[in-house]
C-alpha cells in the first residue's frame, strides 16, 4: 500500500518567541503515516491540538517545524498560489457545520468543486449523478440546503468533497451538528466510501461512537501523540469498548491521581 | 467616556463610515457650489436684469428644499445600514448594561462627529468645486470674464449648514426612535439571522418577463408617437406604462436569467459562476425595488442633464447675432383713444421726455393689419397637414404691413439701399420658407396678392428675411405696401428702430436698455398709459440665455444629486450585502476557491449590479430623448458634456463599492 500522508515530527508555536514564557506549544513533535484506502480517526479532548493538526494537513495553517507530505509533495515548503491548486485538487473537506452555499441547491454546491477544478462541462453532470448514487442523494439534488436535513445537508457535502476524487479526505468533526440516526447514517455511508470505493478518510472527533467507525485511532493529549489503537478484526463493538478505556484514561489526569 | 467611545468608534469603522462620508461630503458640496451661483462673477453681469435674478432666486429656493428632502431620505437609508451592521456592537453594549440613552448619546455623538467632519469637507470642498463651476457658467452665459475671482458665498454657506443641521437632527432623532425599538435579543442575534431566499416558479418569472417587456414597449411606442409633451394628459399613462415595465423587469429578471445561463453549460460550469449568478439572484429578487428606482433616477439624470445641454445649444443657435437693429420698441395702438400719445410713439416719448440724443440713428415707422391671414394667402399651396401646423406654432395670424417709407427709413439706418415700389407692387418680408414649402411654391408660381379687390404682384422673388423689429414673433411675415396703398389699413402698432453708432456702443447700449428696463418696471404707467415694449439686442439674447441658464444649471443640479442617490443607494446595498454573505465566501475558500477566483466574482457582481439599472436606463434615456427631440432640436455635443460627469462620478461609486466589498470580503 502506498504511503498518502506523512506526517515527520511537525511542531506549531502560538505567541511571540521574543519574549520568554509567552510561547504555547500546540503541536509537540507528533509523527504518523496513513496508507492508500485507510480510515484514520484523531481522537482527543478540547485544546489537545486536534484541530491545529488538521488545518496544518489541510494547508490552511503552517508548521512550525517538520514536514507534511501528502502524496509525495511536501506540502510545507509550497508557495501560496501552489498551495491553492494543491488544496483544490488533491484535498476533499468535510465541515462540521456543512460549509454548503445556502444560495446554492445541493446540485450546484457538488458541481462547485468540479468547476473550480476547470472541468469540462460535459463530465461534471455525469461524475454528479455517480457521487450522487453512492451516498443516495440523487432524489434531493435539486433541493436548496434549507430544505435538508442535518444528514442530508453532510451527505451532500460529502459529495462534494469526494466527486473531485482528491487523495485525502479530510473530516472536521463531521458528526458534530448531527443528531444520533443522521450520524449513523452518515458514517456508514463513510465506511462504503472508504471500504468499497477506497477512499483515504482522516476523521477529526471527540465522540467515541463516531470513532468506532475508523481502521485507525490516535489519540492526541497537550499537542503529543497519547496514544494509537488499530480497529484489526476487533467488531465495531468492541473497537468502541477500546476506544472508551483510553478515553477514561485521557479524560482523568493521571498523573493526578497518583 | 462616551464621546471616547463615539470617536474610537468613527475611528474603527471609518471603513463602513466611509461611503456614509462620502456621500454627506458630495452632498454638501453640490449643494454649495449650486447655492453660491448667485455671488459668481457671470451672474453678476447678469443680475442687472432684475427678472433673471429673481427667478434665478426662485428656482434655486425650490429646487434646494427639494434637493434637501432626497438628501435627508439618503442620509437616513446610509445612517440606518451603518446601524443595521453595527446591531451586535449596540447589543454587547446593552449586555454590559448601558441604558438605551447612553447608546443614544454615542450614536448622536457619532452622527454629530461625521456630520460636522463633512459639513467642513464638503464645504471646503464645494468652494473648490465653485471655482471651476463658475468657468462653465461664463461659458454657458457665453459672458467673458477676464480676470479670475475668488468666490466666496456666505449666504450659500448658512444655507448648506442650516439645511444639513436640519437632515443631522432628523437622522438624530430617527436613531432615537430606532434604537429603543431595538430588542437585547434581535441586537444579539442579527448575525445569525438566514436570508429568506424567495423562490418562483420559473415559468412565471418568464411570463412576467414577456409581460414587462410588453409594457416598456407599449410606453416606448407611445412616448416616440406623442413626444414627452408636458401639456399631453396621455402622458401620465405613459409614465405609469414605464414605471410599471420596469418594476416587472427587475422582479422577473433574475430568475429569468438565472434560467437563460443555466442552459448555456459552457458559461454556467464555467469557475464559480454558479456562485456568482445565485448571488445576484438571491440580491435581485430582495432587492428588486431599489434596482427599479436606480434605474429611474438614472433614466432622470441621463435625460434631465442631456436635455439641458441640448437645449443651451438649441439656444444659442437661436440667439440674434447678426440682427438688423440695436434696438427696437413699439406701441401697441389703443383704438378707443383720442390720445396721441396712446397711439403715436413719437408723442409717447416726448410725453415721457425722453430724447433721440445717443449716438445712434432711429427710424420711425407704423404697422398696419390686413383683413387676411397668412394661411389665407398661401392657402393654395398647403397641404391639410401644413395648415394645421401652422396654427399649432401660432402662424396663422392676420397679414401685417408697413408702407415703404417707412421701410425705407429703415434701410437708410441700416445703411441699405431704399426700395422702389410700383403702384401695383409689395414686397415680402417673412422666414416662413424655413417652415414649410408653400411660400417658396407661392413665390415661385408667380402668384398675384389680392388686397381689397386689387391684385398687386409680389416685386421680390425670395423673401427678405430681416424682421422688422428685433423684438418680435420668432415666425413673421409682413407686407412692404406702396405709399400710393389707398385702401382700409388699420394701425396696430407704431414703433422705432436704433442702429448704434459703432463708435460709441456702448453708450447708446446705456441710453436705451435704461429706458427699456424702465418701462419694464413700469416706471412711466402715471405719465402716459400706453403699453410699449422694448429691448436692446443684448437684453433679448441675456434673455434667451438667462432662462436658458437657469434651466441648465437647475438640470445639473438635480441631476448631480439624482446620480449620487442612486450610486450611494447601489453602494450601500452591495456592501450590506457583503456582509451578509461573508459566510458564503467563507465556505469557497474552504473548499479551495482562491482568492483571485473571489476577486473576479465580487467584480462580476458589482458590474452587473451597476451596469444593469445603467444599461435599462440608458435605453429609456434614448426613448425619453428621442421623443423630447421632437420638440425641441438635437445636438451631439451635449452627448459628451452630459454623459462625462455621470462617467466620472458613477465610475468613481463603482470603485469605491468594489474595493469596499473587497475589503469586507478579506478582512474576514
Amino acid at each position: 500500500m502506498e504511503t498518502i500522508l506523512s506526517v515527520e515530527k511537525i511542531e506549531k508555536y502560538y505567541g511571540n518567541k521574543g519574549k520568554k514564557g509567552n510561547i504555547t506549544k500546540a503541536m509537540d513533535d507528533i509523527s504518523f503515516q496513513v496508507k492508500e484506502g485507510e480510515f484514520v480517526g484523531i481522537m482527543g479532548p478540547s485544546g489537545s491540538g486536534k484541530t491545529t493538526l488538521l488545518n496544518c494537513i489541510s494547508t490552511i495553517d503552517h508548521v512550525t517545524t517538520g514536514k507534511i507530505i501528502i502524496n509525495g509533495q511536501d506540502v510545507t515548503g509550497l508557495k501560496k498560489k501552489a498551495l491553492e491548486t494543491f488544496r483544490r485538487d488533491e484535498l476533499g473537506f468535510i465541515f462540521q457545520d456543512f460549509n454548503l452555499l445556502d444560495t446554492l441547491t445541493a446540485y450546484e454546491n457538488i458541481a462547485l468543486a468540479l468547476t473550480i477544478q476547470k472541468r469540462g462541462e460535459t463530465e461534471i453532470d455525469s461524475m454528479i449523478q455517480k457521487v450522487a448514487e453512492k451516498l443516495g442523494i440523487t432524489e434531493i439534488l435539486g433541493n436548496y440546503p434549507f430544505q435538508l436535513s442535518g444528514g442530508q445537508k453532510q451527505r451532500v457535502a460529502s459529495a462534494r468533497a469526494i466527486v473531485t476524487e482528491p487523495s485525502l479526505i479530510l473530516a472536521d468533526e463531521p458528526t458534530g451538528a448531527l443528531d444520533s440516526k443522521s450520524s449513523n447514517m452518515l458514517l456508514e455511508s463513510f465506511e462504503k466510501l472508504n471500504q468499497e470505493f477506497g477512499s483515504t478518510i482522516l476523521m477529526v472527533t471527540h465522540d467515541s461512537f463516531t470513532a468506532s467507525y475508523a481502521n485507525r485511532i490516535l489519540f492526541i493529549k497537550d499537542g503529543r501523540i497519547f496514544n494509537e489503537l488499530v480497529r484489526g478484526n476487533d467488531t465495531r463493538k468492541q473497537f468502541f469498548n477500546k476506544i472508551i478505556e483510553v478515553v477514561a484514561l485521557l479524560g482523568g489526569d493521571v498523573g493526578n491521581v497518583l | 467616556m462616551f464621546s471616547k467611545i463615539a470617536i474610537n468608534n468613527v475611528k474603527r469603522s471609518f471603513r463602513d463610515y466611509a461611503i456614509y462620508f462620502l456621500t454627506l461630503t458630495l452632498g454638501v458640496c453640490i449643494f454649495y457650489s449650486f447655492n453660491s451661483i448667485e455671488s459668481q462673477g457671470a451672474i453678476q453681469e447678469f443680475s442687472k436684469s432684475p427678472d433673471f435674478k429673481l427667478s434665478m432666486q426662485l428656482s434655486l429656493a425650490a429646487a434646494s428644499v427639494f434637493v434637501s428632502f432626497v438628501l435627508g431620505g439618503l442620509v437616513i437609508f446610509a445612517n440606518n445600514f451603518l446601524i443595521k451592521k453595527r446591531k451586535k456592537e449596540l447589543g454587547i453594549y446593552m449586555t454590559l448594561g448601558m441604558p438605551k440613552g447612553k447608546i443614544s448619546q454615542i450614536l448622536i455623538f457619532e452622527s454629530l462627529l461625521i456630520g460636522v467632519l463633512s459639513l467642513a469637507a464638503g464645504l471646503g470642498l464645494g468652494v473648490l468645486v465653485s471655482q471651476s463651476l463658475s468657468i462653465v457658467t461664463s461659458s454657458i452665459l457665453s459672458v467673458n470674464v477676464d480676470t479670475f475671482e475668488f468666490v466666496f458665498s456666505p449666504d450659500a454657506m448658512w444655507k448648506s449648514i442650516l439645511y444639513f443641521g436640519v437632515i443631522f437632527v432628523v437622522v438624530m432623532l430617527f436613531n432615537q426612535f430606532t434604537v429603543s425599538k431595538y430588542k437585547l435579543i434581535d441586537l444579539l442575534n442579527a448575525a445569525k439571522k438566514n436570508e429568506n431566499v424567495k423562490l418562483k416558479n420559473p415559468f412565471t418569472s418568464f411570463l412576467l418577463f414577456l409581460f414587462s417587456g410588453a409594457l416598456l414597449g407599449f410606453a416606448y411606442s407611445r412616448a416616440l408617437k406623442d413626444g414627452l409633451n408636458a401639456s399631453n394628459p396621455d402622458l401620465v399613462l405613459t409614465i405609469v406604462l414605464g414605471v410599471a415595465g420596469t418594476l416587472f423587469f427587475f422582479f422577473s429578471l433574475s430568475s429569468f436569467f438565472v434560467q437563460l445561463v443555466q442552459r448555456n453549460k459552457r458559461v454556467y460550469f464555467k469557475g464559480i459562476n454558479i456562485f456568482v449568478l445565485r448571488q445576484l439572484n438571491n440580491k435581485i429578487n430582495t432587492n428588486f425595488f431599489s434596482m427599479t428606482v436606480m434605474c429611474l433616477l438614472l433614466f432622470l439624470t441621463i435625460t434631465l442633464i442631456f436635455t439641458s445641454f441640448d437645449l443651451k445649444g438649441t439656444i444659442d443657435e437661436t440667439t440674434v447675432t447678426d440682427a438688423p437693429f440695436d434696438a427696437s420698441a413699439f406701441l401697441f395702438v389703443d383704438e378707443e383713444s383720442e390720445n396721441p400719445a396712446e397711439i403715436e410713439i413719437e408723442a409717447y416719448l416726448n410725453e415721457i421726455d425722453f430724447a433721440f440724443d445717443a449716438p445712434a440713428e432711429h427710424a420711425f415707422y407704423s404697422e398696419y393689419e390686413l383683413d387676411m391671414t397668412t394661411v389665407e394667402l398661401l392657402a393654395a399651396h398647403l397641404s391639410g397637414q401644413e395648415k394645421l401646423g401652422m396654427q399649432a406654432d401660432y402662424m396663422d395670424n392676420a397679414i401685417t404691413a408697413v408702407k415703404a417709407a417707412d421701410y425705407n427709413e429703415m434701410q437708410r439706418i441700416k445703411g441699405q439701399d431704399p426700395v422702389q415700389l410700383g403702384e401695383d407692387e409689395v414686397l415680402i418680408v417673412s422666414n416662413f420658407h424655413e417652415t414649410n414649402d408653400a411660400l417658396t411654391s407661392f413665390l415661385d408660381g408667380g402668384d398675384k396678392v389680392m388686397l381689397q379687390g386689387r391684385e398687386y404682384a409680389v416685386k421680390n422673388s425670395a423673401p427678405i428675411e430681416e424682421n422688422l423689429k428685433i423684438n418680435g414673433y420668432s415666425n413673421f411675415f409682413h407686407l412692404i405696401l406702396p405709399d400710393s396703398f389707398d385702401g382700409e389699413l388699420r394701425l396696430i402698432h407704431t414703433g422705432f428702430n436704433v442702429v448704434y453708432d459703432e463708435a460709441a456702443r456702448e453708450e447708446a447700449e446705456e441710453t436705451f436698455s435704461d429706458l427699456f428696463y424702465a418701462m419694464d418696471r413700469d416706471e412711466f404707467r402715471g405719465i402716459s398709459p400706453a403699453l410699449v415694449i422694448g429691448a436692446t439686442l443684448d437684453q433679448e439674447n441675456n434673455r434667451a440665455v438667462g432662462a436658458m441658464a437657469i434651466i441648465v444649471f437647475l438640470g445639473l443640479f438635480m441631476g448631480l444629486i439624482f446620480i449620487i442617490s442612486s450610486a450611494t443607494v447601489m453602494a450601500l446595498q452591495q456592501l450590506s450585502d457583503a456582509s451578509d454573505s461573508l459566510e458564503r465566501y467563507r465556505s469557497l475558500r474552504k473548499i479551495g476557491v482562491t482568492e483571485k477566483m473571489i476577486n473576479g466574482a465580487i467584480l462580476k457582481q458589482c458590474l452587473i449590479y451597476f451596469l444593469v439599472p445603467l444599461s435599462l436606463a440608458i435605453v429609456h434615456s434614448i426613448v425619453g430623448i428621442s421623443s423630447i427631440e421632437q420638440i425641441m432640436q438635437f445636438h451631439y455635443e451635449s452627448i459628451l458634456f452630459s454623459i462625462l460627469p455621470l462617467v466620472l462620478i458613477y465610475s468613481g461609486y463603482f470603485y469605491a463599492t468594489y474595493a469596499g466589498v473587497k475589503n469586507i470580503v478579506k478582512s474576514n
